[in-house]
C-alpha cells in the first residue's frame, strides 16, 4: 500500500488513544504538545482551524524584553526576560533582534522614566537610557519632541513560524497534529476527563480520543471548553487591534514610555510595521468586528510616536483576543496560579475533576514556560517524573542559532540563476516553494498556504498571486471546479475584513486595482458554484 | 506654448477625447504622470456587461431603463446614439487592431478563470472566443507564464451557464525558455513576435487539435506585430484562434495605447507623460493654464479648454484621505457621490455593492464638472472616463465604454462650443 493511503487510513481511524491530549493550536498548544512529546508521552494535539488562526497569529509580533511591565506587573516583567533570553536561545529563526525603545513623547510624563529605569533593574530587564539625538539618529522619523529615550532587548517574532517550528518539534517526537478538528465534547468518568470527541471539520467524521490527561490550551476560547467538563473557567476574551503599515517606519520595537496602554506600541515586522493594541471586552471571542473608531485612535496614536503616519499606507487590520483570566472561583486557594500573567488550574485540586489541565492567560513570549508548568502538571497527575528540555533544545530550523535577518529570503533567492516564475512578487514565493507548501499542507484552502509562505500578505494583499495560487491549487490537488472557486472566494472575503476597515490612500488605489482585476477582468462574482 | 485643448491623462478616455479634437485640427497636448490603465485592461470595449446582476445581451436595448434606474450615471449624459457612433469611430481610428462589434449585441468572451464576459467591441484576436454559438473550445497552456492556466479556465468554462453547449479541454506546451526564466505576459507576447517561436507552437500543436476547434490563447500573441502573429497563426494552424486576456500588464492594452498615441502623432497632437499636473491659475471662471512638475522645474502650459481624464481612485485621478475626506487631485474640483457624513464607505462583504464606489465628478450635459449646487464650477473645464461619478465599472463591465464614449463626448461639446463662440463672433 503506498505510504500515503496508509497515512490517511490513519487520520481516519475512528479512536486514538493517547497519553496526552492538547486542545488549541495557537503558542502555548504547540509549545504543550512539544513539550508533552518530548517527556515521551504520546501526545495528541487537536486545532478546530489552522495551526496559530487564533490569537497567536493576530498579535503585533513583539517578543518582549519585559520592559513594558517593569512597573505595573514585575513578575510578569522577570518572566519575559527569562523567556526572551530562553527564545534568542531556541528559537532564533523566528526572531529578528531589532532592539526595543521606550520613548517618552510630548504626551508622556518624563519622570515615568525614572520609575521605567527602576522597574527594569529591579526585574532584571537589561536597561540603557540614550540620548534623544542618539535615538533620533537610529529612529529618524521618531517624534523629534521626544524628552527621554530607553534601550532595552525587545525584538520581533513570527508568530506563525513559532508555531510551525515548535509542531515539527512535536511531530519528530511522535505527537499527532489534527488540524481543522473541533472538539464536541469531553468525555467525563468517574471523576475524570477520559477523553474527547472530535469533528473532522472537512469530512464530517467524528472521531472519539481516550487520553490520560487532557491539556486546555484553547487560550480565550479555554471557558468553552472547561464548560464541556463541568468546570467553571471565566476567560474574559480582550479584543485587540492592530494595523501593519506597508513600510517598516521604524526599524526598532517602539513602545510609549508610560503605565502600557492602547495604541503604544510599534513593532517593524518582516517588511511591515505594526501598531497595537487596544483592548475591548467582548462576550464571543469569534466576534471580532474592527471599527472606524478604533482605527482612527490607533492611527492618531501613531502619529504620537512617528508623525506622519496617517499619511504612510496602511496595509491591513485585524483583532486578536487575549484570554484575560480572572479567578472567581470559591475554591481559589488551591489554583495554582504561578504569576499573574498566566493562569494553570489543575482541575483536579481546583474542582475534583482528574486528567484535565487548563493553561490559559499569558502571552507569546512566556509560551515556552506555560507549556512547561502545564506539563510539570500532567506529570504529576500521572505521577510520574521527567525534566522539561525545552529551554535547553533549539527548534527545529533554529540549529544554527543564527536570528532571523530582514531579507533573508531575497538573499537564499539571489545568488541562484532565476530559473522558474515567481508566484508572489511582494514575498517573493517561486512557483516551487508554493508547489511544496500546497503538497506539505494538503489543504483546500489558500489562507493555510498563506500562513506558511505570506502569499498574499504584501502591498498588492493578493491582487496578483491569488489568482496563480488558486489555478495551481486547482491543478496540484486535482480539485474540482466548484471546490477551488469557492477557495478563491473564502480567501478574498478573508482578505477583505482586514482591508475594508484601513481603506484610504495608496491603499485604496491598490485595491481599486484588485477590484478590478477580480471582479472586472476575472469576474469572479460570475464563478460557477 | 498656447493649445487650444489640454487634455490631462492618458488613458482611453483622454486619448480618444485628444484623438478627436486633433481630427478637427485642434492643437492639442496630452499631459500624464504615466500611461492610463489601457496598459491594464483588455482592450475590448465594455459598454454595459451587467445591469441589475443580469448579463446584457444588447447594451443598445438595456441602456435606457438602465440609465432611468441610474441616474446620474455617466451613460445619462451620451445618447445610445453617440455610444453607438464612438464604437464606429474607435474601429476606424485604429483599424490595425481590427475592432469587430456593435452596439445592439454583447459578445460573450471567456475570461481567465473561464467566466463568461460580455463585450460590445472587440479586437480581430479575440472574436473567435465567442461562446454564444457553443462549440469546441481547446485552451493551450504555456509553461513559465504564470498569468495562465488552461485547465481551471477550461474546468470553469465547461460549467458556465451559456446559451448553447460548449465543449473545453485544454493542452499544455513545454515552449523553450528565452533567457528570462519568468518573462511575463509581456515577455511572452515580444516571443510570439518571433517567427522561429511561433514555428515551434505551430509544431507542437501539430496532430494535437481536433477538428472544429477553436484554440484559446492566452494574451500573448505579439505586441509590436498582433494582427499578424494572429493570422499567421490561424493560417499555419488551421483553426479559428483568439486571445483570453490575463492579469495585467495587457498585451493588448498595450496595442490599443500604441495605435491610439500613433494616431495622435499623426494627427499632428503632442504626448507628455511623466508630469504631475496641478491648477495653474485661472480667471473669470475659466481656468487658464496648468502646471506641470516633471523631474526639473515646473513648467505652466495654457490652453482654451481643458479635459480632465485623470481616472478614479485606481489611476490617482481621487484621493481619499485616512480622515475620510475626498480630493479631486488637479484642479481640487468638489467630488459628488460620497455616502453622507457617518456613514461607512465600505461594506463588510466582498463581493456587495461598497458604498464609496459611486464618488465622482457630477456634471452638467457638456461633461462640465458641477458643484452641489449644480453650478458648473469653470467654463471651459471638461470631465471623462473613470472620474465621473455614479458608475461601478468593474461590476457593470461598462469602463472602457464608459471612457470611450464620454472622451468622445467631451471632444464633441468643446467643438460645439467653439463653433457657438465663432458663429456669435461671426454674427457681431
Amino acid at each position: 500500500m503506498p505510504p500515503r493511503t496508509l497515512k490517511l487510513l490513519a487520520s481516519t481511524a475512528r479512536s486514538i488513544q493517547t497519553e496526552v491530549l492538547v486542545i488549541g493550536g495557537g503558542s502555548t498548544g504547540s509549545g504543550v504538545a512539544r513539550d508533552a512529546a518530548m517527556r515521551g508521552f504520546s501526545t495528541v494535539l487537536v486545532e478546530r482551524r489552522d495551526l496559530a488562526d487564533g490569537t497567536t497569529g493576530r498579535f503585533h509580533g513583539l517578543l518582549h524584553s519585559g520592559g513594558r511591565y517593569a512597573v505595573k506587573d514585575p513578575s510578569a516583567a522577570i518572566e519575559c526576560i527569562n523567556e526572551n533570553r530562553i527564545l534568542r536561545k531556541i528559537a532564533p529563526d523566528c526572531i529578528e533582534d531589532t532592539g526595543g525603545f521606550f520613548v517618552a513623547t510630548p504626551w508622556d510624563d518624563p519622570a515615568f522614566g525614572d520609575r521605567f529605569l527602576a522597574g527594569c533593574r529591579s526585574t532584571g530587564v537589561p536597561v540603557q537610557e540614550v540620548s534623544v539625538d542618539k535615538a533620533l539618529r537610529r529612529e529618524p522619523r521618531l517624534h523629534p519632541g521626544i524628552k527621554r529615550a530607553f534601550s532595552v532587548p525587545d525584538a520581533a517574532i513570527d508568530p506563525w513560524k513559532l508555531v510551525w517550528s515548535n509542531v515539527r518539534s512535536a511531530q519528530e517526537h511522535r505527537a499527532r497534529v489534527l488540524t481543522y478538528h473541533r472538539v464536541l465534547s469531553l468525555d467525563v468518568a468517574g471523576g475524570k476527563v477520559v477523553g474527547a470527541v472530535l469533528r473532522d471539520e472537512r469530512s464530517g467524521e467524528e472521531i472519539s480520543v481516550h487520553a490520560e490527561v487532557v491539556v486546555n490550551a484553547a487560550g480565550a476560547w479555554a471557558g468553552q471548553i472547561a464548560a464541556f467538563a463541568g468546570c467553571e473557567v471565566p476567560v474574559l476574551p480582550g479584543k485587540g487591534v492592530m494595523i501593519a503599515m506597508n513600510h517598516r517606519l521604524v526599524q526598532t520595537v517602539l513602545n510609549r514610555c508610560k503605565m502600557p496602554g492602547d495604541g503604544d506600541i510599534i513593532v517593524p515586522i518582516r517588511t511591515t510595521c505594526v501598531i497595537g493594541t487596544t483592548d475591548v471586552h467582548i462576550t464571543d471571542p469569534d466576534q471580532t468586528e474592527i471599527t472606524k473608531n478604533e482605527v482612527d485612535f490607533m492611527l492618531d496614536e501613531g502619529e504620537k510616536l512617528v508623525p506622519g503616519f496617517r499619511q504612510a499606507r496602511a496595509l491591513h487590520a485585524w483583532a486578536g483576543v487575549r484570554p484575560l483570566f480572572q479567578e472567581t472561583h470559591a475554591k481559589d486557594i488551591d489554583t495554582r496560579d504561578v504569576t499573574r500573567s498566566h493562569a494553570l488550574l489543575d482541575h483536579e485540586k481546583r474542582d475534583g475533576v482528574g486528567g484535565f489541565v487548563t493553561i490559559t492567560g499569558g502571552k507569546t513570549t512566556t509560551y515556552r514556560l506555560m507549556a512547561e508548568v502545564a506539563v510539570d502538571t500532567v506529570c504529576e497527575q500521572l505521577g510520574v517524573q521527567r525534566p522539561c528540555r525545552t529551554a535547553k533544545e533549539p527548534l527545529p530550523g533554529s540549529e544554527r542559532r543564527a536570528t532571523y535577518q530582514l531579507g533573508a529570503r531575497l538573499g537564499a533567492r539571489e545568488p541562484l540563476p532565476q530559473d522558474e516564475e515567481i508566484i508572489c512578487e511582494c514575498e517573493l514565493v517561486t512557483r516551487s516553494h508554493l508547489e511544496a507548501a500546497i503538497a506539505r499542507r494538503e489543504t483546500d484552502s489558500i489562507d493555510d498556504i498563506r500562513r506558511l509562505l505570506r502569499v498574499g500578505m504584501g502591498p498588492c494583499q493578493g491582487g496578483f498571486c491569488i489568482y496563480r495560487a488558486t489555478a495551481l491549487l486547482h491543478g496540484d490537488r486535482h480539485l474540482d471546479y466548484a471546490t477551488t472557486n469557492r477557495a478563491l472566494l473564502e480567501f478574498l472575503q478573508e482578505r477583505w475584513k482586514g482591508l475594508h476597515p484601513i481603506l484610504f490612500g495608496d491603499q485604496l488605489r491598490q485595491t481599486r486595482l484588485d477590484d478590478w482585476i477580480f471582479q472586472g477582468l476575472l469576474d469572479v462574482q460570475h464563478l460557477p458554484k | 506654448m498656447t493649445y487650444d485643448v489640454i487634455v490631462v491623462g492618458a488613458g482611453l478616455a483622454g486619448l480618444t477625447a485628444a484623438l478627436r479634437l486633433a481630427e478637427h485640427d485642434r492643437r492639442v497636448l496630452v499631459i500624464a504622470k504615466g500611461v492610463g490603465a489601457t496598459h491594464l485592461a483588455p482592450s475590448a470595449i465594455d459598454v454595459l456587461g451587467y445591469a441589475e446582476d443580469k448579463r446584457v445581451e444588447s447594451p443598445q436595448s438595456a441602456l435606457a431603463g438602465f440609465v432611468g434606474s441610474h441616474p446620474g450615471h455617466p451613460y445619462a449624459y451620451v445618447s445610445a446614439e453617440s455610444i453607438a457612433e464612438a464604437l464606429d469611430w474607435m474601429s476606424k481610428s485604429v483599424p490595425e487592431l481590427g475592432y469587430q462589434g456593435r452596439l445592439d449585441e454583447n459578445w460573450l468572451l471567456p475570461t481567465a478563470v473561464g467566466v463568461p464576459k460580455p463585450s460590445a467591441l472587440v479586437p480581430e484576436t479575440m472574436v473567435a472566443g465567442d461562446l454564444r454559438r457553443g462549440g469546441r473550445f481547446v485552451f493551450v497552456g504555456l509553461s513559465g507564464l504564470k498569468d495562465f492556466h488552461a485547465s481551471y479556465l477550461a474546468d470553469n468554462l465547461a460549467h458556465a451557464e451559456l446559451p448553447a453547449r460548449v465543449s473545453t479541454r485544454f493542452v499544455e506546451l513545454d515552449p523553450p525558455h528565452g533567457r528570462s526564466a519568468d518573462p511575463g505576459s509581456v515577455g511572452f507576447a515580444r516571443r510570439f513576435d518571433d517567427q522561429q517561436f511561433r514555428d515551434w507552437i505551430v509544431q507542437a500543436l501539430a496532430g494535437r487539435l481536433e477538428a472544429d476547434e477553436t484554440v484559446g490563447f492566452p494574451a500573448v500573441l505579439g505586441l509590436e506585430k498582433a494582427g499578424e502573429v494572429w493570422r499567421d497563426l490561424e493560417h499555419r494552424l488551421e483553426h479559428r484562434v483568439f486571445e483570453v486576456p490575463l492579469l495585467p500588464p495587457s498585451a493588448p492594452g498595450m496595442r490599443l495605447y500604441g495605435a491610439l498615441t500613433a494616431a495622435l502623432r499623426r494627427a499632428g497632437a503632442r504626448i507628455v507623460i511623466g508630469d504631475s499636473v496641478s491648477a495653474g491659475g485661472s480667471e473669470d471662471g475659466r481656468v487658464a493654464a496648468v502646471s506641470a512638475q516633471g523631474a526639473s522645474r515646473p513648467v505652466m502650459y495654457r490652453a482654451s479648454s481643458f479635459v480632465l481624464a485623470t481616472g478614479g481612485f485606481a489611476s490617482g485621478g481621487l484621493v481619499l484621505d485616512s480622515h475620510g475626506k475626498v480630493r479631486e487631485t488637479v484642479f481640487g474640483l468638489p467630488v459628488a457621490g460620497m455616502p453622507e457624513a457617518g456613514k461607512p464607505l465600505f461594506s463588510s462583504r466582498y463581493l456587495d455593492a461598497q458604498p464609496l464606489s459611486h464618488a465622482g465628478l457630477a456634471v452638467d450635459a457638456h461633461l462640465r464638472p458641477v458643484d452641489k449646487d449644480g453650478q458648473v464650477v469653470h467654463e471651459n473645464v471638461y470631465a471623462a472616463g473613470a472620474i465621473l461619478a455614479g458608475a461601478v465599472p468593474w461590476r457593470e463591465h461598462s469602463g472602457n465604454g464608459i471612457s470611450l464614449s464620454t472622451g468622445y463626448a467631451a471632444a464633441a461639446a468643446i467643438l460645439k462650443q467653439a463653433a457657438a463662440v465663432s458663429s456669435t463672433a461671426a454674427g457681431d
